[in-house]
């Protein structure tokens, strides 16, 4: 049956080549714009280098603040995790590393910006990155704030036009640094463990840091299975209301440990930021919604030409209904016809979009970025193109079976 | 006439309401694109109120003091280190060659940091403004032109109520047409302060700037109130940064020999310079890099939309040749044929425009913040120039179709299959 439907679209398809082209094209486009988007959020989420073991991660990036009228947005400070996120049930490692900052490094007359992170020992054993050169430093280099420092291939790039780099010292921020390791570059979509290059914590200009509740720095808790999550972020958000704020015009402090996902979720718009709870699923309704709203225009075209066909056929359908076909046959017909042509369109729009990453990635819109078709975009896609495909043939399809033979034979509807 | 064309729509209600409604998304996508890119045109076109040739600024980093809350005490002591430092760093930096003038800021153009504040006058009207503080010279570093009065110096140093600039728009919300050079801003002061907030101080206007646009020349003007920051007095405003303007020549090779200059006076303070130029362009292209992205998609979708509607009415053209056929038989000419089709568009075109303005027009009325509104002239022109592009887009869709059911000889159309 499925065949014998799918030998009906082949040629249903040849016969009217002008609004096949025109289907396709719409379709075709539709799906590109949602596939782009799908793979760039899965380059964002999805786990891989160095966050291989992201499904056993949970991290604090924000940290607020809130008082009867004041508010305060920004990171965690050291001291936060430093004295209340240590011994956290079920936790591997925990580390803590400041967010990014930019930093100037001056060769003759080149300036060359980069953004640096400060980070402990454990960093290394939570991230997985991918070494070219050397080693990562160890906990003793950071207790005795030796001035040692991990480059990315982009930065060995810059400061050393990729000479090997290690062992050679470079000045940064009127700091001078050695060179022990040299990883795979992070693309900076993966905002937690993304920089150019690392050095350890101590090695800030002040310690001042050290007895900060609340600025510049992020932790992460590898935990030791995906069943202690929940238990994570249960003690360390009990253990924030127990915490004396140092400022009393503030009476809560709201820093959870999230998956990533929600940590981004915690930023988008209609956010409950001063709840502890989980914002992933508010984002997901939004973008759903939003989704909703980009193919309404590309759907009612795809309606209207649909229809149009339909009309055009009129006179098959007349003829086959008058021999007996059951309304039923007749909807899958034409559903399948339209699932058939979007999944083509959809093969169309992942060739084109493959075509669009690689210009992104090439452009250098965001830096490092690796934008690809990968298995689990591919999934995506089908599923988006025979979503599309259901959505948008449905009504013509009913549309079609309800046609009475008479006024089918005589040509269409007259109203 | 109309009145038969809209029976003929009618008649076919099901498909039009469907043709209608993909005409009226094309008219609110067209709408967005036409408002966001009409509202930056305008805002390009008016002054932005300094020039930012020759400056670069000098972003200053410096470890975290202690809380004022928790240790009043230390926080004054550190807060004292902090001025005396950068005012030895503003006195370096005005005794390179290099440099012509350097002035401390709190912020300074196309720097992400901004801060927006309001304040409520004596008459009860409330007026939100972009809040800045700046030292003396700031103005002429970015050379802002002052229309009355001057720019701060050190004839306030002794003055009884806080010295303030503010912009023509600004001056001309609280003062009207009034000079309000000398003048303070009538305040209404909150009775029952608490004892904790910091005291309510008068503000005289010692000069009128054109303006101090921020975020650069596609953001929309509004008013702008400036206050003076002060490095030798408690409570004199926090610097964040130093802005310089160069001799002419001098070129990016001076940025090292600054930053080691500033980095002698303050070994554990850190400093981030950036040309104006640099984050000039940056913070352009947060405007217009969305905008593209959104005009890019919109131009897809518009040119969807056109072959989906020009093969939709051609399919329709054929399927009705029998009627055309029997009109010309009537004595009908082609191009009363060719207008009745085109009129069918153009009623179809009407109605979802007239929904269109109808569902935009709600706009207005939603409760946004200030720096969202956009003027009403503005709105009205975006609203005329989408209708015309639809018009311009449906009646091209209806053309070539349109010609198919004029040309077409009657005896032939009669006895189309």
């Amino acid at each position: 049956m499925l065949r014998h439907y799918l030998t009906m679209t082949i040629a249903v398809l040849k016969r009217r080549p002008f609004y096949t082209a025109i289907s396709l094209f719409g379709i075709s486009f539709t799906l590109l714009v949602l596939m782009v988007v799908t793979a760039m959020a899965d380059h964002a989420l999805a786990p891989m280098a160095p966050e291989s073991r992201q499904d056993r991660m949970l991290g604090v990036v924000s940290a607020r603040m809130f008082g009867p009228d004041n508010a305060w947005s920004s990171n965690g400070g050291y001291m936060l995790f430093d004295k209340h996120a240590r011994n956290l049930p079920g936790v591997e490692e925990l580390t803590i590393f400041s967010s990014w900052q930019t930093v100037s490094t001056y060769l003759g007359d080149q300036r060359i910006t980069s953004n640096i992170k400060r980070t402990d020992g454990a960093f290394w054993r939570v991230f997985d990155f991918t070494f070219l050169e050397g080693s990562p430093y160890s906990q003793a280099d950071v207790d005795e704030a030796r001035f040692v420092a991990v480059l990315t291939r982009a930065t060995r790039e810059k400061l050393f036009s990729g000479q090997p780099a290690l062992g050679k010292t470079f000045e940064a921020d009127g700091q001078t640094f050695r060179v022990v390791g040299v990883v795979e570059n992070v693309p900076d979509i993966r905002i937690v463990p993304y920089a150019d290059f690392y050095v350890p914590t101590t090695t800030s200009k002040s310690d001042a840091y050290k007895r900060e509740i609340m600025g510049g720095f992020i932790a992460v808790a590898l935990a030791r299975t995906t069943d202690d999550l929940p238990k994570i972020r249960e003690e360390f958000n009990a253990r924030l209301t127990r915490i004396t704020l140092p400022d009393k015009s503030y009476t809560t402090l709201v820093a959870p440990f999230e998956t990533k996902y929600d940590t981004i979720a915690r930023e988008s718009p209609f956010a409950d930021r001063q709840s502890p709870d989980r914002q992933g699923p508010k984002l997901t309704l939004l973008l759903v919604i939003l989704a909703l709203l980009f193919v309404t225009l590309p759907t009612v075209n795809l309606v209207n030409v649909n229809i149009s066909r339909i009309l055009e056929r009129a006179s098959e359908i007349g003829v086959r209904k008058a021999f007996g076909a059951p309304m039923r046959t007749l909807v899958a017909q034409f559903v399948v016809e339209n699932v058939f042509l979007t999944l083509l369109g959809g093969a169309l729009g992942l060739v084109l979009s493959a075509f669009v990453l690689r210009a992104l990635n090439q452009s250098g819109f965001i830096a490092h970025s690796a934008f690809t078709i990968n298995a689990r975009v591919f999934a995506y896609a089908v599923l988006l193109a025979i979503g599309f495909g259901l959505i948008s043939g449905v009504y013509p399809a009913w549309r079609m079976a309800r046609l009475r033979p008479v006024e089918a034979l005589k040509g269409g509807p007259s109203r | 006439m109309t009145r038969h064309l809209v029976r003929l729509i009618w008649n076919r209600k099901r498909q039009n309401l469907l043709l209608t409604i993909e005409i009226l998304c094309s008219f609110l996508v067209l709408f967005v694109v036409i408002l966001i890119g009409l509202n930056f045109s305008v805002n390009a076109s008016k002054t932005l109120g300094f020039d930012t040739d020759r400056v670069w600024s000098v972003d200053v980093g410096r470890p975290p003091s202690p809380n004022a809350r928790a240790d009043e005490a230390a926080a004054k002591a550190a807060e004292a280190r902090e001025r005396e430092t950068f005012q030895r760093l503003l006195v370096a930096a005005r005794e390179l060659p290099q440099i012509e003038i350097a002035a401390v800021a709190f912020t300074a153009p196309y720097i992400n940091a901004s801060w927006e504040s309001g304040l409520e006058l004596a008459d009860g009207r409330k007026i939100d403004y972009l809040y800045n503080r700046v030292g003396d010279d700031f103005t002429r570093v970015f050379s802002m032109p002052i229309e009355a009065g001057r720019g701060f110096s050190r004839e306030d140093d002794a003055a009884a109520a806080d010295p303030v600039l503010i912009n023509v728009e600004l001056a001309r919300k609280v003062f009207g047409n009034a000079n309000p050079v000398g003048q303070v801003i009538p305040q209404k002061f909150d009775k029952a302060q608490k004892p904790a907030d910091p005291p309510q101080r008068k503000k005289r206007v010692v000069g009128v700037i054109e303006d101090f646009r921020q975020h650069g020349k596609y953001s929309m003007p509004q008013p702008v109130l400036i206050d003076r920051l002060r490095l030798d007095v408690e409570d004199g405003g926090r610097a964040e940064r130093i802005v310089i303007r160069l001799k002419p020549g001098t070129t990016a090779s001076f940025e090292p020999v600054l930053v080691r200059r500033l980095q002698r006076e303050a070994a554990d303070w850190s400093f981030e310079v950036s040309t104006m130029e640099h984050l000039k362009e940056r913070k352009h292209s947060d405007y217009i890099m969305p905008l593209t992205v959104l005009a890019i998609l919109a131009g897809f979708l518009l040119l969807m939309v056109t072959l989906g509607l020009t093969g939709v009415v051609w399919q329709s053209v054929i399927q009705r040749l029998r009627e055309f056929g029997l009109r010309r038989a009537a004595g009908a000419s082609g191009r009363s044929v060719r207008g009745q089709v085109m009129a069918e568009m153009a009623v179809m075109t009407t109605f979802a425009v007239l929904a269109g303005v109808l569902l935009v027009g709600q706009l207005p009325f939603l409760p946004l913040p200030e720096d969202l509104v956009i003027p009403g002239g503005v709105f009205a022109a975006a609203i005329a120039l989408s209708a015309a592009a639809i018009y311009c887009l449906t009646l091209a869709c209806g053309w070539y179709p349109s010609r198919l059911a004029a040309r077409m000889p009657p005896a032939e159309a009669l006895r189309y299959e």
